[in-house]
Order: C-alpha cells, then sequence, then structure tokens
C-alpha cells in the first residue's frame, strides 16, 4: 500500500463461507475512479455470468469514493453493486442509500467492502478501525431494524454506525433495503445480504481521510461552492417570492419563506428569506415536511435531517403524536420523497380525513406509518412500483384469482377501501414476512407478471408507469426533458436514478436561460425543450443523455450525491445563474492530488459506463442491446388524447409522448456518442481498447458478443 | 437561541466558581496575568497559598440543539483546517458520536432519547475554553496555554508528549489524542475566526464573546471551571 490522499488505500474483503477476512489494494482500481467504477470493475472481474444474486457466489459491494470523508458538499453516500434479483438477466445493478456509513467506512480506513460467500448462521460484521470479524448474529436475526440497530449499537458503542437488513431482506425478497441510519435505504439488494445470513455490518473509525491540497485551498474551494448551490435537487429558484430573488418556481424544492417554521422545535425554527449568500441558512431553504407531507405537517416538523457533509437536508424529521396514540408506534419518523410517497402508495384508494381532522392530516399519517413500516421491516418499494402493481392486481381481480381464497379473506381490504391506514400494518407484515401468497407482490413487475401472468395491458397502462419489461417504473423519464430522459431511462437495469438531467430541467430559471447553458454544456439551445412542448431528437439531446448517464456514474463513483450534482446552475444573479460543471474535476484535484481536468474525469465514467454496459450484454447473453434491453414499454410511444378524446399528435404542444423512430434515433446517436456500434448499442472492440479494457473486449469476443 | 438543553445536558456544577476565585485572587491580580506571555501564571494568594491562574478566553463556541441537522460539516471544517484531513474522532467539536443516540447513548428508549434514531434532537459536545482548564492543568509539560491574543486554550504539538492527560481530564470529552500523530487536539478558536461556525449551515454553531458564552454552557451562576466531573458523559 502506498500513502493516498483522498483514497484509504485499502479494500476489505470478507469471504462469510471460510470466515476469511483480508486487505486489497484500492489504487489497482483508481481508473474507474471509486465507489460505483471499482465496485462495477470488480464484478466484472470476479462474478461470472449466470451466477444468482442469493448463491453464494454472488459478491455485494459497499463503496465509498475518494471525496467522501473530506467534507466537500454532498459527499456523503454509499454505493452498493451486486447482482440485481429483481432484474430478469439478474443484471448488476447498483443501489444508493445516504447518511453516514461511508464516510464511517473511510474513517475506519476502508474505501470499499467486498463481501461474498455465505455464512453457516447468522451474522453480523464489526469493523473498528483494522480490527474485523464476525460476531454472532442470530440474536438480531429476525428483528426490525430500529430494535436491531439500538441492539448492535449497545454492544459496539452509540456512534457505530450500520449498515442493516430487516426481514424482509432476511427472507430474500426482491424488492428489500439495506438501511442505514434513521431513515436512508438502499432499495434492490437486501435480499442479497439475506442470503448471505449477513444481518448487518458495523463500522466505527477514529482515522481519517488525508487532503493533497493545502488546507486553505480546499476550503476556498469549499466557499466558492456553497455560494453555487441551490436547494434539494440544485433547485436555485425559491418557490415562493423574496426580496433576493428575481425569478420563482412553482415546482421548487426552496420551500423556505418568511413564516414557514419548522414548528414542532423548540422554539420554532423560521426557515426564513434564506439569501443566496447566507451560508447559515442553506440548510434552511429545504422544508421537507412541507414539501412531502404538505402545509399540515409544518407544525410536526422538528427539524430536517440527511447525510454526512451536505448542508441541504432533505430528509424531513418529524414528530406524529397520533402513530403513537393510534398504532403504538414511535412517532418519530424521518424519510423523503419517495421513502413516504412509496408506502402510501399501497392506499392506492386514497386516505380522505376524518371528521375533525386538518386539510391533508390523514395522509401524512399515512405517509409516516407506511415509511415507518417499510424502514423497520425493510421492505423496498421499486420506485413507488409496488403500490401501482397492488392496484392492479387487486383492481383487476388478479389477487382475488391467485390468492387461496381463505388467505383472500383474511386480509383487511376493507380497511383499504376506506383509506384506514391501519392496512399498512397488516400489508407489510405478510409481505415481509412471506405470508401466503401475497407477498410475491415483492417480487418486482418482471417476476409478478411471470408467476400472476398479467399480460401486455399490464405493461401497456400508462398509469402504471412502467417504463422497462425488464420491470422497473418511470424515474425521470419522458415527462423531464423529452427524449433526454426517456434515453436516459432506457440504459439501466432498475429504476433509472438519474438526476443530472432532471435538475438540470428543473433549476428554475427561465427556458431562454435553460438554454442558453443548454448551448454551453451540449453545444446547442435545441437539446432543452419546453415543457409539454417537444422537438424531435437531435444531436445536442444525445449529448445531454451520454453527460447525464456519464455524471451520475461519476457521481456514484466519487461519491457524491447525484440528488444534488452536477452544479449546472447557481442562485446567483451575479454569475447570470451559471454553476460550475467542473466542480467535481476541482475537488478531486484537490483532494487526491491526482491533477484531473473535467474532461478526464467525464472520460474515466465514460470508461465506467461502458463496463457497466458490458456487464449488461454478459448477463444478458447478447449484444443486441438496442432490442434486448433498450426499448421501452408500448405507452411510452403511444400518442395521449387530450380530455376531449382528441388525439394529440407527438412533437405538438401539450404532450410528452415519444415516437418509436424518433426514439430509435436517439439510441443510435447516444451510441455513438458512446463509441458504441450504432446498429446494436454494444461497445465495440476498438471502442473497449480506447478506453483501456481490452480485457473486457477480449472475454467478449470469446463469448461472440462484441458487434460485427 | 435555545440553548438550555446543551447546558442542561451537560450539567453546569464544579468545585470552584470563577466568582469565588475573583474573591480569593483579589481584584488587581487578573491585570497583572494579562501580561503574561502565557496567559497563565502560578500566583500567591494573601494568605500564603499558591494558585494557578488562567487569562480568560475571548469567548467560546455554543451550539444550539435546536438547530443543528446533524450534518458533521462542523466537524470535517473543523480537521480540514486544522489538521489536513477530515475526521470526525478529532474534530474539537463533537457531533458524530451523540448524532444517533444522544450524549447518553443507547436506551431501551431510544426512540424517545436524544438523537436521530430518537427525538432528533441533536446535542454537540464543545470546548468551553474553562476558565480553570482541566485539560491544561493536567499537562505535565506545559504544553496546554492560553493564547495570548485569543484566550483560547492551545495545545503545543512540540511540547506535547502524548501522554493523554489531558484526554483523561476534560470533563466535556473535548481533548482527544489524534491515533494518528499522537498530540493531542483540542479547540484553539481558529486563532479567533473559528471555521465551524462559518460551516454551519443552519447557523446552530456561534462563538460569542466570554461573559455570553459562559452564561449560555454553564448557566446564569455562570460556573465556569471544569473540575467537576458530573455531567461530563451525560
Amino acid at each position: 500500500m502506498t500513502n493516498t490522499f483522498g483514497y484509504t488505500g485499502k479494500i476489505l474483503r470478507v469471504d462469510l463461507t471460510t470466515g476469511k477476512i483480508w486487505t486489497d489494494d484500492t489504487m489497482k482500481y483508481k481508473d474507474f475512479i471509486g465507489g460505483e467504477g471499482m465496485s462495477m470493475k470488480i464484478m466484472w472481474d470476479e462474478v461470472p455470468a449466470g451466477t444468482h444474486p442469493f448463491s453464494p457466489e454472488n459478491k455485494i459491494i459497499f463503496g465509498s469514493g475518494p471525496l467522501c470523508g473530506t467534507g466537500v458538499p454532498c459527499s456523503g453516500r454509499t454505493n452498493i453493486t451486486s447482482l440485481l434479483p429483481s432484474n430478469p438477466d439478474h443484471s448488476v445493478s447498483s443501489s444508493h442509500m445516504g447518511g453516514y456509513f461511508s464516510v464511517e467506512m473511510k474513517y475506519a480506513g476502508w474505501d470499499l467492502i467486498v463481501v461474498e460467500g455465505k455464512s453457516a448462521k447468522p451474522v453480523w460484521l464489526r469493523i473498528e478501525d483494522d480490527k474485523v470479524w464476525l460476531e454472532d448474529g442470530r440474536w438480531v436475526w429476525g428483528k426490525g431494524m430500529f430494535d436491531a440497530m439500538a441492539m448492535i449499537s449497545s454492544q459496539m458503542g452509540k456512534e457505530a454506525q450500520i449498515a442493516m437488513i430487516g426481514p424482509a431482506g432476511e427472507n430474500q425478497l426482491n424488492l428489500s433495503v439495506i438501511r442505514t441510519g434513521a431513515s436512508h435505504s438502499a432499495g434492490g439488494h437486501g435480499g442479497v445480504m439475506g442470503s448471505k445470513n449477513l444481518k448487518a455490518i458495523a463500522i466505527k473509525g477514529t482515522g481519517s481521510v488525508k487532503v493533497a491540497a493545502r488546507p486553505e485551498e480546499l476550503m476556498a474551494l469549499d466557499k466558492y461552492m456553497m455560494t453555487i448551490i441551490g436547494a434539494n435537487n440544485q433547485h436555485v429558484v425559491p418557490r415562493f417570492p423574496h426580496p433576493w430573488a428575481e425569478y420563482t418556481a412553482s415546482g421548487s424544492r426552496w420551500t423556505a419563506k418568511k413564516g414557514l417554521y419548522w414548528g414542532a422545535a423548540n422554539p420554532p425554527v423560521e426557515t426564513g428569506e434564506c439569501y443566496p449568500e447566507d451560508m447559515q441558512s442553506v440548510g434552511l431553504r429545504t422544508h421537507k415536511g412541507f414539501q412531502d407531507l404538505g402545509a399540515v405537517a409544518e407544525k410536526y416538523t422538528v427539524s430536517m435531517g440527511g447525510c454526512a457533509h451536505c448542508p441541504i437536508r432533505c430528509h424531513s424529521q418529524v414528530r406524529i403524536p397520533q402513530l403513537e396514540e393510534r398504532y403504538g408506534i414511535d412517532p418519530n419518523v424521518s424519510n423523503t420523497c419517495v421513502g413516504y410517497s412509496g408506502p402510501n402508495g399501497i392506499m392506492f384508494k386514497g386516505t380522505p380525513d376524518l371528521p375533525g381532522q386538518e386539510k391533508g392530516e390523514q395522509s401524512m399519517i399515512s405517509k409516516t406509518l407506511g415509511s415507518h413500516l417499510a424502514d423497520d421491516y425493510g421492505v423496498w418499494c421499486n420506485y413507488g412500483q409496488m403500490g401501482r402493481d397492488l392496484n392492479w392486481t387487486y383492481t383487476h381481480g388478479i389477487l382475488k384469482k391467485v390468492l387461496p381464497a381463505d388467505e383472500y379473506a383474511s386480509i383487511s381490504w376493507d380497511l383499504l377501501e376506506k383509506g384506514d391506514p391501519a392496512f399498512l400494518i397488516d400489508f407489510y407484515d405478510r409481505v415481509a414476512n412471506k405470508k401466503g401468497e401475497l407477498w410475491h407482490i415483492a417480487d418486482g413487475s418482471y417476476w409478478i407478471d411471470k408467476r400472476w401472468n398479467l399480460g401486455e395491458e399490464y405493461w401497456a397502462y400508462d398509469k402504471n408507469k412502467l417504463w422497462s419489461k425488464l420491470g422497473y417504473p418511470v424515474h425521470h423519464a419522458n415527462e423531464s426533458q423529452s427524449q433526454v430522459g426517456a434515453l436516459v431511462s432506457c440504459f439501466s437495469n432498475r429504476d433509472a436514478q438519474n438526476h443530472s438531467h432532471s435538475n438540470f430541467g428543473a433549476a428554475g430559471v427561465p427556458l431562454e436561460l435553460l438554454k442558453q447553458v443548454a448551448a454551453e454544456e451540449f453545444g446547442t439551445p435545441d437539446a432543452i425543450d419546453g415543457p409539454m412542448d417537444y422537438t424531435p431528437m437531435n444531436q445536442g439531446k444525445a449529448n445531454f443523455v451520454k453527460w447525464a448517464l456519464t455524471r451520475t456514474m461519476l457521481h456514484n463513483s466519487l461519491t457524491l450525491c447525484n440528488w444534488m450534482w452536477p452544479m449546472a446552475f447557481s442562485p446567483l444573479k451575479s454569475r447570470n445563474y451559471r454553476g460550475d460543471t467542473a466542480l467535481e474535476a476541482k475537488f478531486y484535484s484537490l483532494v487526491t492530488g491526482i491533477p484531473m481536468t473535467k474532461e478526464d474525469l467525464d472520460r474515466a465514467a465514460t470508461r465506467t459506463f461502458t463496463l457497466f454496459r458490458a456487464l449488461t450484454i454478459r448477463s444478458m447473453g447478447t449484444a443486441d442491446m438496442r432490442n434486448k434491453h433498450d426499448q421501452t414499454t408500448s405507452w411510452v410511444i403511444t400518442a395521449t388524447k387530450d380530455k376531449n378524446g382528441k388525439e394529440i399528435p407527438q412533437f405538438t404542444k401539450g404532450t410528452d409522448r415519444m415516437t418509436q423512430e424518433d426514439m430509435e434515433k436517439g439510441r443510435g446517436l447516444v451510441y455513438k456518442a458512446f463509441g458504441w456500434d450504432e446498429k446494436t448499442g454494444a461497445p465495440t472492440k476498438a471502442t473497449l481498447e480506447a478506453l483501456g479494457m481490452p480485457e473486457v473486449a477480449a472475454e467478449l469476443a470469446a463469448k461472440g458478443l462484441l458487434p460485427a | 437561541m435555545d440553548s438550555k438543553q446543551n447546558a442542561a445536558d451537560s450539567g453546569s456544577k464544579r468545585s470552584t466558581s470563577r466568582r469565588d476565585f475573583l474573591k480569593l485572587a483579589g481584584a488587581g491580580f487578573l491585570g497583572a496575568l494579562a501580561t503574561t506571555t502565557l496567559g497563565m501564571g502560578v500566583m500567591e494568594t494573601a494568605d500564603g497559598r499558591k494558585v494557578e491562574v488562567w487569562a480568560l478566553s475571548s469567548g467560546a463556541i455554543v451550539h444550539d440543539p435546536n438547530r443543528c441537522v446533524g450534518c458533521r460539516r462542523c466537524e470535517a471544517a473543523c480537521t480540514v483546517r486544522n489538521d489536513g484531513k477530515g475526521s470526525a474522532f478529532i474534530s474539537r467539536i463533537k457531533v458524530s458520536r451523540n448524532l444517533q443516540y444522544g450524549k447518553l447513548g443507547v436506551s431501551a428508549a431510544y426512540a424517545k432519547a436524544n438523537g436521530q434514531m430518537g427525538n432528533f434532537l441533536v446535542v454537540a459536545d464543545t470546548c468551553r475554553q474553562c476558565s480553570h482548564p482541566a485539560c491544561g492543568m493536567a499537562c505535565p509539560v506545559g504544553a496546554i496555554t492560553a493564547d495570548p491574543t485569543t484566550g483560547a486554550r492551545v495545545v503545543d504539538v512540540d511540547r506535547c508528549v502524548s501522554c493523554g492527560a489531558c484526554q483523561d481530564a476534560c470533563p466535556w470529552g473535548i481533548a482527544t489524542l489524534d491515533p494518528e500523530t499522537k498530540v493531542s487536539t483540542k479547540c484553539m478558536l481558529c486563532d479567533g475566526d473559528p471555521n465551524c461556525t462559518k460551516n454551519c449551515p443552519t447557523g446552530a454553531i456561534k462563538f460569542y464573546p466570554w461573559e455570553e458564552a459562559e452564561a449560555l454552557l454553564f448557566g446564569t451562576d455562570a460556573t465556569s471551571g471544569a473540575t467537576a466531573v458530573s455531567g461530563a458523559s451525560a
């Protein structure tokens, strides 16, 4: 091992079958930057195609990046990479969680943790700096995560950071999470830990992450960054008028204003005017209780939470006494966005307020109850898809058909029908504990269709929001920057989780400014369309797609939060609202001492994204990505109708639908931008070799998976 | 701001109050002390006893749990500036260790207790720049002294012998031996411009002049000595 800056230089390796624990060298993977990139390389090298996600031969990799632990804004996320059980081909995919886990990894001296094999009995992995050993996990197996985290912390110490699975993960549900802290979940890989009999990884680190630059250099860059940062999702324009604000944007998550409080703080804390130059109010800009739970939640909001070293606090921390009064559960709940709405999607009949309740109160109760239950059991909502799948299978009589009659009769459907959140308590118990047949709702859409035979109409129904027959839903797709979001969503093996393009388009500045910045970044203002006012595919949009895909891969490798980064815009009129898309490279260079330009990092991310593509090709056993992987469901490319039943043609105002022909053109342009084969969308031998991956080209060639 | 929680959580008892000490030392005493280069010295009282006295700090950092969002930007700001690295363990303001389960740690009632796994209240430990600093008084080689400009109790890293006496003595758990350098770290107020306060995104950390800081940290009875032990780990 050499002395390193940014990187700790060490990868922790654990074989649960043999109990062997050893150390590997990070820097041999440095071309892949860190986190997700390095994990992709390890998966390529070590986990052969055809491996089942729940077999001991699968590996699960917890990754941090070189910026993590140095205080760079929004650098607290943990990347988790493994084979994905909900994917039809069990392709490699990544899940991500916020919190403080990856920072603790770094402070304990580890860039990555790679776990393989299967323990004979439940265990948890204990890491105290360079001392690493396995602990008996039988006494915490089967426990909900809130209690189990406290149980492990009581032995390990209150400062331990823990990544854990709940009963859903233990029971190897495809849709299960790995969680850390009070509210940070990575959806999709909980069952992989469960299959290994690994309840948790708990870490304490007393070390550090060294910075190559002089302290004042990093401090100056950090200060500069803090003038560019906006609110959650890098929205740089506030929702409400402020004395300083030239613009407002109705969809903005910059929700602070005079008179809006964290109402359950003592005394209440006013969010206020939050002048962009005031660094001491950046964390007040985003009131997530108000945003996610409605105006009713203001007085229940204690404070905001979030991740290590992030000034933007995007998790609301609320105290809902009704949860304790009605259901006897902990009234303190924290979560964000789909962490609330996803579990509440199970209540698809709605949750009307009861007499005497405030407007939206029942919905707030339902969201927080669902969030708490899903977080305790460790059930993943598949980015909101589980609720829509329950809706479809219930409403179309499928559940009545496939569930045994006594099981169906035992389910409290009457509570669902009348909108009583108590239904969630029954539902999550059945699903997480694999009771009866209903739990297969957590197989994920592709596998549910296979088991319950849902048919083409299930995939074609637009309100089901299924994006791909690989079984994943819309996550900032065609509704988000036209073909850009649509194409970005075609390259993943799960919901795209890409915010590079969606944050760009939703920054809040006027369309003209968006177009100016698009011209600077992507070569033409035509890379951007107005909302529901789309133009046909063009080269600028293809450049935008490549930028979004590679930047997100870069962020998951550095590790920076892609829910905030990249910094394409700023709230400063004095900068003409320009951000700085070279900030990643500036931070990387200062922290690691390895000089990198924006172009250098973009190239490294292109390498990693191309490797991810190769992994998908290998797991699917075909190079024909265009036809076998990158297609959408049919509703996406079908014209929609206006309220009078009249068809709205694509590329006219009022529709966000795509056409097949235009999407095919878009695929070809994106393939070309990556240097991949335009016909199949597979990386060519020349491109793989130019990116420094001849071994990948050789293996694909040997398997007949290189394009002709 | 509401710092009652902080003060209550950490306890305010001590064996010798500053007011008591002033009575003991006499009025002209502090003026003489201010002229000493190390900001401290040993003086003889009227009845012939020798006592160690310190110039007061110019002020101290006070943390407001009610506004704290637990981001730990203060910790990284502290150690990047002062140590050239990111670290929670040696940060001179301690948030991480209380973040999840409060100062008291895990209990069966964790869901209602302080911390993000409970009621969301995050109570940091900060250096109080005690008027009668246990760290400095415990140091066997005089490596901790009052900075002539800021009055902060600072560690002379060249004189530190890595014995850990300051760490053992500090009732607030601030002084910490860096496991990598084996040198003591404690809050030195960043030469009068504390980097943690500048990097707090909610204004939860502020630097207050001594009289205000003393009242906020030790309660209105202004008991600012550090020789008490109760409440240090509460």
